[in-house]
């Protein structure tokens, strides 16, 4: 952990590549034609050409303009859902550690019995429950990823509770409180950058999936999973709108991996890999 | 310890087999009480979603085609005018009794429908499980064997690309690929025109074998190939990523200077001693991966139209037949419950320093 890497041209790739879906995200809306959200079925299932480069789809709409509208509800809703998790696990870790022992156990129960259930399925059925939507999705995946960030975070928080100048903060008669928020928690802030990065690329993968079932966007909406689902009954006569869509899932997912396993050389966080699960 | 007659070696040894297996019973006790709690939070979580639901909950028990009185019915049935932890009591009390519902589409209790489905499912996971070991064992040990060069290099890339792809979508450019386009599969269902087996256990390879019919088994496997194939994709990229990953701390650890100093050649140390110790640390991830596998086996199914618990869910949530959704879930976290427990009884017999752990800390409390 001496001097940084130097930005090597496979990093500067993925930099590069997340930057580009991120203004996609962010602009992209903006920036598509009004066509990208009419239908125009005169112009329906043109193939790949000089004017749609990724052709139409079956209500004739320019398949690469809704590629690049679908990055705002793909990504930051994934983003989003992340975030909202990582602090539900920040808030269960950070109270695990300060309260007296039994409530810990009771906590970290509870966090183990959320991690042995099946997490896409029981999104799925809240997702359902609630009526399916966007929204919908966002909240199932938010009240059920917490868990492994959760177990991750406590047991971190455990190794440095005993760390000397924690415990030197304690014996200068530093409130539990800020002893968690202060001194604590700001170490475990690398873990928790690179565990985010990782997780928004499973979860862009877990919601891109609830949308194709239909508990997650509806079909107006150009959200990556639901364009696929949409373009499902057109594969064999027009394959390339639903293999855009795809390709740009798995784009962002896998530069947002890599993302992860830079940051995680970079700023040498140790034990962030425990969240490999879908 | 030194009033326990055991200790002393002049005494012959009557309880040594009981007290062996003591932490060992007490290991079960402990681990099946987490799996009853666990449990009891998929039914709470389950009994949350349907206070989830907008709008009027005994219309959709009823479905939407029940009338005035039909909605009354359900809605005494539900005993929704009681106190929610009486609901909730109520709640727990039906699914003691087998009862997940009835689904407002086939008019059948969820239960019974799943049973029909549950077959398929199994048949699938178990397939892509043994592809998924099959593949990610082998791949990940040779190109351990390279160190970083050639093939180790090309299968990190290529299953850094594998694990990002999305599972459904796979299934989707597979099915057009290689049904519609080349005609060499099957593009959806689970068995010919005209092929018939008996229905003993429900899954169609497992029936074709047992009744000695190996066409139909042909049949029934090749349906099986492209969704297996698009499932085992995504977990073996997963499986051989953390076991490369292990394969290196054994490699690097203490006991393979000495074996590497015998002149014992690269393959005989990644085989015969890094493996078997980087293995321990991958079962328990196979065993997570199966809980993934149903949730992803809901996609795989949907597109390849097969009989499955996952297809059948898919249909209920198109369906919005919410409780058979509902039912459906409890019905999956229960089976995760209980692989989950076998995975670990597994572990425990099969790794000694696990089992060594166990019984030290069951002797410590």
């Amino acid at each position: 952990m001496m001097a940084r890497p130097h930005l090597s041209l496979g990093d500067a790739t993925v930099f590069v590549l997340v930057a580009l879906i991120l203004a996609a995200a962010v602009f992209g809306n903006l920036l598509a034609p009004e066509a990208t959200f009419s239908s125009d079925i005169g112009n329906a299932f043109l193939p790949p050409d000089a004017q749609h480069w990724l052709g139409t789809d079956s209500q004739g709409r320019d398949v690469l303009w809704r590629v690049i509208a679908g990055a705002a509800p793909s990504l930051l809703s994934s983003m989003l859902v992340v975030t909202i998790y990582s602090l539900i696990g920040v808030v269960v870790a950070t109270l695990a550690t300060v309260v007296p022992r039994w409530l810990d156990e009771g906590l970290m129960r509870g966090t183990e019995i959320g991690l042995a259930l099946p997490g896409v399925i029981v999104a799925m059925g809240f997702a359902s429950a609630m009526g399916p939507s966007l929204a919908s999705a966002v909240i199932a995946m938010s009240i059920t990823g917490w868990p492994i960030t959760a177990r991750l975070l406590r047991s971190i928080t455990r190794q440095t509770m005993v760390a000397p100048y924690v415990q030197g903060a304690q014996v200068m008669g530093v409130s539990r409180f800020r002893l968690m928020t202060r001194h604590v928690l700001p170490n475990s802030l690398d873990v928790l950058i690179i565990k985010w990065s990782g997780d928004v690329s499973i979860t862009i993968l877990v919601l891109g999936g609830l949308s194709f079932v239909g508990v997650g966007a509806q079909p107006p909406s150009a959200e990556w999973g639901a364009m696929i689902s949409d373009a499902r009954s057109y594969v064999s006569t027009a394959w390339w709108t639903a293999a855009a869509p795809g390709a740009a899932i798995a784009l962002t997912a896998v530069s947002f991996s890599l993302l992860g396993d830079i940051l995680q050389r970079r700023l040498g966080g140790a034990g962030a890999s425990g969240g490999a699960r879908s | 310890m030194f009033d326990s007659p055991a200790a002393d070696p002049a005494l012959p040894n009557r309880f040594a087999p009981v007290r062996a297996a003591a932490p060992l019973v007490r290991f079960f006790a402990r681990r099946i009480g987490l799996s009853v709690l666990t449990l009891l939070g998929l039914v709470t979580l389950a009994f949350a979603m349907t206070k989830f639901i907008p709008g009027d909950e005994a219309q959709v028990a009823a479905g939407p085609d029940a009338g005035p009185d039909q909605v009354e019915a359900m809605r005494a049935r539900l005993g929704l005018d009681a106190p929610a932890i009486v609901q909730y009591l109520r709640f727990i009390w039906r699914l003691l009794h087998g009862d997940l519902g009835t689904s407002i589409v086939t008019y059948q209790p969820v239960l019974r429908d799943l049973e029909r489905v549950l077959p398929s499912t199994l048949e699938l996971v178990a397939i892509t499980m043994v592809l998924n070991l099959v593949i990610a064992i082998p791949v990940a040990t040779i190109a351990a064997a390279q160190g970083g060069r050639g093939l180790d290099a090309l299968t990190r890339i290529a299953a850094a690309i594998a694990a990002g792809l999305p599972v459904f979508w796979v299934a989707l450019m597979l099915q057009f690929l290689l049904g519609t386009l080349a005609r060499v599969l099957p593009i959806s269902g689970q068995r010919g025109f005209g092929v018939t087996v008996p229905n003993w256990t429900g899954m169609r390879t497992l029936d074709a074998l047992l009744s000695g019919n190996p066409s139909a088994f042909l049949d029934a496997s090749l349906y099986l190939v492209l969704p297996a194939a698009t499932l085992a994709l995504h977990f073996s990229s997963q499986l051989f990523r953390a076991l490369r990953a292990s394969l290196e701390l054994a490699a690097a650890s203490d006991f393979i200077a000495p074996v590497k100093a015998k002149g014992a050649s690269t393959a005989r140390i990644l085989w015969r001693h890094a493996l078997p110790n980087a293995l321990p640390p991958v079962i328990t991830l196979a065993g997570t991966q199966i809980a993934d596998m149903l949730g992803a086996a809901v996609l795989v199914e949907a597109v390849f139209a097969r009989q499955g618990v996952g297809a059948y869910l898919a249909n209920a949530v198109a369906q919005k037949d919410t409780f058979a959704v509902i039912g459906t879930v409890l019905f999956v976290g229960a089976m995760v419950c209980v692989v989950n427990l076998l995975v670990d009884a597994i572990l425990l017999a099969t790794d000694p320093r696990l089992r060594a752990a166990e019984l030290a800390r069951g002797g410590r409390q």
